[in-house]
């Protein structure tokens, strides 16, 4: 069971890994949502 | 120069909140001017540039304990995205904490029934405590701040519960934690705050598109302005400095800034912006431009003719915002019956803890913690608004507006409907058609005849025959006969125009026809009678479709018009109306109103809003067909900025499916609560059930509301050519 001792702290880990992976997300802009607005920069 | 802004304040209820926001802003150095009014929500600053930015006076005001939310533009569009921003990243938080959480938790249930070591047991509750913290703090600050605002003004607002339960969960957590033993809650705590936040989430994506459908109109006119100077030079100038008589360009697919007159040849306008209608509409050189409309053609010229603070544009974006600060009564209410609610689940938990603490302490937490968090009012709560900003930002697209907060539910419950006739049906003008034809000739040629007879005669009913004419078919030696109608040559025949009689009189009095009724004329030579013409006034676009659809809603269809008898009986008849009263002057159709709805009717008036005011104030609700500056001033409840009748039966249609909406909305709310208050009070509901049931319960209902606001393919598609230059 002394695998459990090192995943825990591991599972941790990755938990800071993935929300600082979101929070980077959503800060450059990615989760704006006005998706009609790069249709538009699109076309023009 | 001093800079100044109005912004709103959010979270003030008395004059004491006021006073306590002055406080804080006039504590800083450079603001010259503050006011601040409980009553509307607004404040206004006037500040130093050099000494201060408005960023500080908003913080300031946050730090009194108030959010202040600027009014205007960019500001305020970064304001929601900021808003936006953050509670992603709260939910995002929760989230993933909230899928650790339950691996360390459930793998502590496994051991509970399995066998675990007390070491890795103990091990497993510190991972848990460690993970559910920062998400407890960080995405659970939302629903202790406004707690802890209730509270400070003696309000209970459904996050007083909301909190306690986070708190409750949390803290036994802990103590367990500490203690080395006994049942931890840290899986619940993570996913109640996820899945609250996701509802709450879901409530500020449809507040802030309502609020988008509104603020589209303030925030749609550039910043920026091409002048023309005098010397044939541009310059760019901000659109504030703008004054009367200014000649601006506007490039190809760029924004109108102002209302103005077209100075060139030409121009197609996409006015979807404002009226909702997304085909260009054309201008001509002198035409009236409205601020806000797409110039679809090549560049244009135009000349200013109104202040951009007196535009079309301002007027609306005004009464919006009237209309935004003030909430309809059934929202009121349920919020009341939500504060209610709130109290009636403290009392129940408590009741249901000393229950359990006398009868099985091992279920107190259970119970009182699924007590607590499934008898949330959120579902109560949202039921109403959802559903009408759902509907008011679908109606806005469509181009109808709902000014008057009361105007969406009364529309609902119409039952009667009285038009105007001019301006409202009927554009004002008259068009000509061919009734009957006898010859072997086309209507378009015959029209062309009677267009050729009728130029230049000063007779209104003239009017009609003009946009058929042909310029290659001249009549000439024209005698007008007054009271009996016209006579011309045309290609060396003699041909008449005007009452049955007198045409027939050319060939002898044979071939006489009755031509029905009296607004009826007809056309012909020495060989007899070639046509009959009806001269009809012109419908407004989707008058007729209006007619019928109302009539398949089942509303009684009237008019009242100031027209003559003979006109407003054609009309009628044409669009299958019945009931009908001519020459009524406001007072007479103002006690018509009145007289329908003291018999039980609620009636629905349209009109022009420029001169039937009254009226429109007096009735149960009504609508104006108005543009330009007079909106501002209307008196109407609803304003159909496209004119179009069809899309008002569709606001009494979309209104109705609202009231629908709303009452599945506090049934399934009703019911939710209803079933699951004793389940969970009997300590059968699991904290972590009782967090997903309150979640989805919200959610359905945020759903539920967004259908109203829902574009068909069709539209979708109709945008994305709009868009397209």
């Amino acid at each position: 069971m002394n695998i459990v001792l090192l995943l825990i702290p591991l599972g941790l880990v990755m938990v800071i890994i993935a929300v600082a992976a979101f929070i980077w997300a959503v800060n450059s802009g990615q989760y704006d949502g006005d998706v009609d607005e790069h249709a538009r920069i699109a076309l023009e | 120069m001093a800079l100044s802004s109005v912004f709103t304040v959010e979270g003030m209820h008395c004059s004491n909140c006021a006073v306590a926001v002055e406080r804080a802003v006039r504590a800083l150095e450079g603001v010259q001017r503050f006011s601040v009014n409980a009553a509307t929500a607004r404040a206004s600053v006037e500040w130093n540039p050099d000494q201060l930015s408005l960023g500080k006076v908003l913080n300031a005001v946050k730090k009194a304990g108030f959010k202040a939310i600027p009014l205007e533009g960019e500001e305020a569009a970064d304001a929601q995205r900021l808003e936006r921003r953050l509670a992603l990243k709260r939910i995002g938080v929760a989230g993933l904490g909230m899928m650790q959480t339950m691996m360390f938790v459930y793998a502590l249930y496994a051991g509970g029934s399995h066998g675990i070591s007390p070491d890795i047991a103990q091990y497993l509750r510190l991972a848990g405590m460690l993970l559910a913290t920062p998400v407890l703090v960080y995405s659970g600050a939302p629903f202790f701040n406004a707690a802890l605002r209730d509270l400070r003004q003696r309000r209970l607002g459904m996050d007083v519960p909301v909190s306690a339960a986070l708190l409750l969960a949390f803290v036994a957590s802990v103590v367990n934690t500490l203690r080395g033993d006994g049942q931890v809650y840290y899986d619940s705590v993570t996913m109640f705050i996820f899945l609250l936040s996701l509802g709450r989430f879901a409530e500020m994506s449809v507040r802030q598109r309502s609020l988008s459908a509104s603020e589209a109109f303030a925030r749609s006119l550039p910043s920026m302005a091409t002048r023309i100077c005098p010397d044939g030079s541009t310059e760019r100038v901000p659109l504030s400095a703008i004054v009367l008589g200014d000649r601006l360009s506007v490039a190809r697919g760029a924004i109108v800034p102002v209302d103005g007159t077209l100075n060139c040849g030409y121009a197609l306008l996409d006015e979807s912006l404002i009226t909702g209608e997304s085909r260009p509409v054309k201008r001509l050189q002198g035409g009236a431009l409205m601020g806000g409309s797409i110039n679809t053609s090549n560049a244009i010229e135009i000349v200013c003719r109104t202040s951009p603070e007196t535009s079309t544009l301002a007027g609306i974006v005004a009464l919006l915002r009237r209309a935004g600060a003030e909430r309809p009564r059934t929202v009121a209410a349920a919020d009341r019956v939500a504060s209610l609610f709130s109290l009636v689940t403290l009392i129940l938990a408590g009741a249901v803890a000393f229950f359990w603490a006398v009868v099985d302490p091992s279920n107190i937490m259970t119970a009182t913690l699924a007590v607590l968090v499934v008898t949330c009012p959120c579902a109560l709560s949202l039921a109403t608004p959802a559903a009408f900003a759902a509907a008011t930002s679908r109606l806005a697209q469509l181009g109808l507006l709902v000014v008057k907060p009361e105007g969406l539910e009364r529309l609902a419950k119409v039952d009667t409907i009285v038009f105007d006739k001019t301006g409202t049906l009927t554009s004002g003008a008259v068009v000509a058609h061919v009734v009957r034809i006898n010859t072997e000739s086309t209507a378009e040629a015959m029209l062309a005849i009677a267009a050729a007879l009728e130029r230049g005669s000063e007779h209104p009913l003239s009017q009609a025959f003009t946009p058929f004419a042909n310029p290659a078919i001249v009549a000439q030696d024209i005698q007008e006969f007054t009271g009996q109608g016209v006579q011309g040559t045309i290609d060396g025949r003699v041909w008449r125009l005007g009452q049955v009689d007198f045409v027939a009189e050319l060939s002898e009095g044979s071939h006489i026809e009755d031509a029905g009724t009296h607004s009826r004329l007809a056309l012909g030579t020495s060989a007899g009678i070639s046509a009959i013409v009806a001269v009809e006034d012109e419908f407004t676009e989707g008058a007729r479709e209006a007619a019928t659809t109302f009539r398949a809603l089942g509303l009684n269809v009237a008019i009242a018009s100031g027209d003559s008898a003979e006109a407003v009986q054609a009309a009628a008849d044409s669009l299958g109306i019945r009931e009908f009263h001519s020459r009524m002057d406001f007072g007479q159709k103002l006690a018509l109103v009145k007289q329908l709805q003291s018999s039980g009717n609620h009636v629905l008036m349209v009109g022009d809003g420029i001169n039937d005011g009254p009226v429109l104030a007096g009735a149960y609700v009504s609508c104006a067909l108005t543009n330009g500056s007079a909106i501002a001033q209307s008196a109407s409840d609803l304003l159909l900025l496209n004119r179009s009748l069809r899309v008002l039966a569709e606001g009494v249609a979309i209104a109705r499916r609202t009231r629908q909406v709303v009452r599945q909305n506090l049934t399934w709310a009703f019911l939710y609560n209803v079933t699951t208050v004793p389940l969970a009070a009997a300590g059968y509901v699991p904290p972590w059930v009782a967090a997903l049931g309150m979640s989805i319960s919200s959610l359905a209902v945020v759903l539920n509301a967004a259908r109203l606001a829902a574009r068909n393919a069709g539209e979708r598609r109709a945008v994305t050519r709009a868009v397209t230059p």
